[in-house]
């Protein structure tokens, strides 16, 4: 059940996704999803929504729309220029909007993407459990403008009374936006011999052709000196593989899930979400990790998040004790 | 980690392969898919999802999970596996007509060249064997096949096509299979099925399953056109 909608103005190149259909791959699909998934899970965390509810995935283009309710929202991942009705308001906050309010999301920096969540989230179709996009499917896609997106709940504004803003620090862990992209040796490490190691000699260069499939860059190009023939295998997410041509591809969360290329290396989990951040033009470096360490820092990471949340969950409850002890009903 | 059976090996923070190294490939591809299912229904905590192929599975994790003890778990249930049993005692057979290349369009006539063959011997043994659906795969759940047996393995297109259309039967190395989804695609492409592989209203989109058996018959024009269209399914 919906309590409103957003009425897209300019649409840029924005869908509406969640943290991907993980159920897919075992049916040939790709999970697909937030391409920075930490990103998503704070925009959603700051506005108290579970980590999997439908957001909005900005890339790169400006976005405009306004509600016909009142909402709260919060913007995270790139450098996003945020106005509501006109007015500068912060990334990383949660943010209230009033029925009517225009909403823009201009001049992204520091990244490619920036993550929009909604208190309450969106009505939207689901397929094998998840909202987010499939281009070789033909599920879901881009918004356009003058579409509308059904809000399931409406919020009342969470501004202060005395000072229009907010009294609170919710310490928003910060992202390095370095592109420095740590992988561990693949399970076919050993096809490449000595040139596995070329990984790591150079910058690389993140082409135009990239896209959520995967990132291409030009670099130091190791060699498959194995041969003889490779069968179709499940492919991880963050696969770094060296196609026929003169480029590295580095698959993302919309890959064929099956694939016959050997395994060079794996992007950690956590480095995928400064890939999403990537733009064509833009350099980036490997950094060869134990397994260990990556584990390590991924388990680091998501701690960081679950005390966001547990912040923002605090901050909630004060203003909902505060807003009933004034007007004697709940705000949240 | 390997034990007399399979090879274990992480991929990444968040997925292990395993390889099974039994010595026979139709145990190697029952022990994955026999594995697959036993992770289904074990819901164990932190495994996102398995995917299946024809002689290992990868199983994606959620980033907080430990592989190490995910590998040791895994060695001792893979022992308990019941990999002689079929992986259905049923299975359905599709019948799937195909338009072969014969307008030169596809990449029949060069598949023909680089085999020695004539383009009839290619359509010949490409439409003779029952192949058995060994497991899932990309694009949009391709039917992952054993290939024809051909003199010879059938190499990757040097540049792979941008857009492979839906419908296509295709071939690669020891493989073959249909597109139920467009897509790019390095396969050498045969010739087309008029049927509609994909269907978004039902879950899993695409009508067969490992285990079942897939025929190809080759078919003119006109039938072509006249099933153009209709919705896959067993015979």
């Amino acid at each position: 059940m919906s309590a409103g909608a957003l009425t897209i103005v300019e649409a840029g190149s924005t869908q509406v996704t969640d943290l991907g259909r993980t159920a897919g791959p075992r049916y040939g699909v790709p999970a697909n999803g937030a391409l920075d998934q930490r990103s998503a899970r704070i925009a959603n965390i700051l506005v108290g929504n579970p980590a999997g509810a439908a957001l909005l995935e900005i890339t790169a283009l400006d976005l405009e729309f306004t509600a016909d309710v009142d909402i709260l929202i919060a913007v995270s991942g790139a450098d996003a220029h945020l106005t509501v009705g006109g007015v500068e308001r912060p990334n990383n906050q949660p943010v209230s909007v009033l029925a009517g309010e225009p909403v823009a999301v201009r001049h992204l920096q520091r990244g490619l993407r920036a993550y929009l969540a909604v208190r309450g989230s969106f009505d939207v179709p689901l397929l094998l459990g998840s909202c987010a996009p499939d281009s070789v499917l033909g599920f879901g896609g881009r918004l356009a403008a003058g579409d509308t997106v059904p809000v399931r709940r409406a919020t009342p504004p969470i501004v202060n009374d005395h000072f229009r803003a907010e009294l609170y620090r919710l310490g928003v862990p910060e992202t390095a936006m370095d592109f420095v992209v740590d992988v561990t040796d693949g399970p076919d490490i050993a096809d490449f011999g000595d040139t596995a190691a070329r990984l790591f000699d150079a910058p690389y260069l993140v082409t135009p052709t990239s896209n959520h499939i995967g990132l291409r860059m030009t670099g130091p190009l190791p060699e498959r000196l194995a041969t003889g023939e490779v069968l179709s295998r499940g492919v991880p997410v963050g696969a770094v593989e060296v196609p026929p041509g003169d480029e590295l591809l580095v698959l993302h969360r919309g890959r064929g899930v099956t694939a016959g290329y050997p395994v060079l290396a794996v992007v950690a989990s956590y480095s995928l979400d400064v890939l999403a951040q990537v733009r064509p033009g833009q350099r980036l470096r490997f950094r060869r990790v134990a397994a260990e360490a990556a584990a390590s820092r991924a388990r680091i990471e998501r701690a960081e998040l679950d005390s966001l949340r547990h912040r923002v969950d605090a901050v909630f409850a004060a203003l909902d004790a505060l807003f009933v002890s004034n007007h004697g009903r709940t705000l949240l | 980690m390997s034990s007399a059976s399979v090879v274990i090996s992480s991929s990444g923070n968040t997925a292990l392969r395993v390889a099974a190294v039994t010595g026979d490939r139709e145990t190697d591809w029952r022990l994955v898919h026999h594995l697959a299912r036993f992770l289904d229904a074990a819901h164990v905590p932190g495994i996102e999802c398995v995917i299946p192929t024809y002689d290992a599975a990868l199983i994606e994790v959620e980033p907080t999970a430990s592989l190490e003890q995910l590998a040791g778990f895994l060695s001792h249930a893979i022992g308990s596996l019941p990999v002689e049993r079929p992986l259905t005692d049923s299975p359905r057979t599709f019948d799937v007509p195909v338009l072969y290349d014969l307008d030169d369009e596809l990449d029949l006539a060069s598949v023909a060249r680089a085999q020695g063959l004539t383009v009839a011997d290619v359509i010949r043994l490409h439409s003779e064997p029952t192949y058995v659906v060994r497991c899932l795969g990309a694009p949009g759940g391709s039917p992952m096949l054993d290939g024809p047996a051909f003199p010879a393995p059938v190499p990757r297109l040097a540049s792979p096509r941008a857009h492979v259309p839906q419908g296509v039967v295709s071939v690669a190395g020891r493989q073959a299979t249909i597109t139920p989804a467009a897509a790019p695609g390095g396969w050498a492409l045969l010739g087309r099925t008029p049927l509609s592989v994909l269907d978004l209203d039902t879950e899993p989109f695409v009508p067969y399953a490992p285990g079942d058996l897939i025929r190809f018959r080759p078919i003119e024009r006109d039938e072509y056109d006249s099933l153009l269209g209709t919705r896959m399914a067993a015979s």
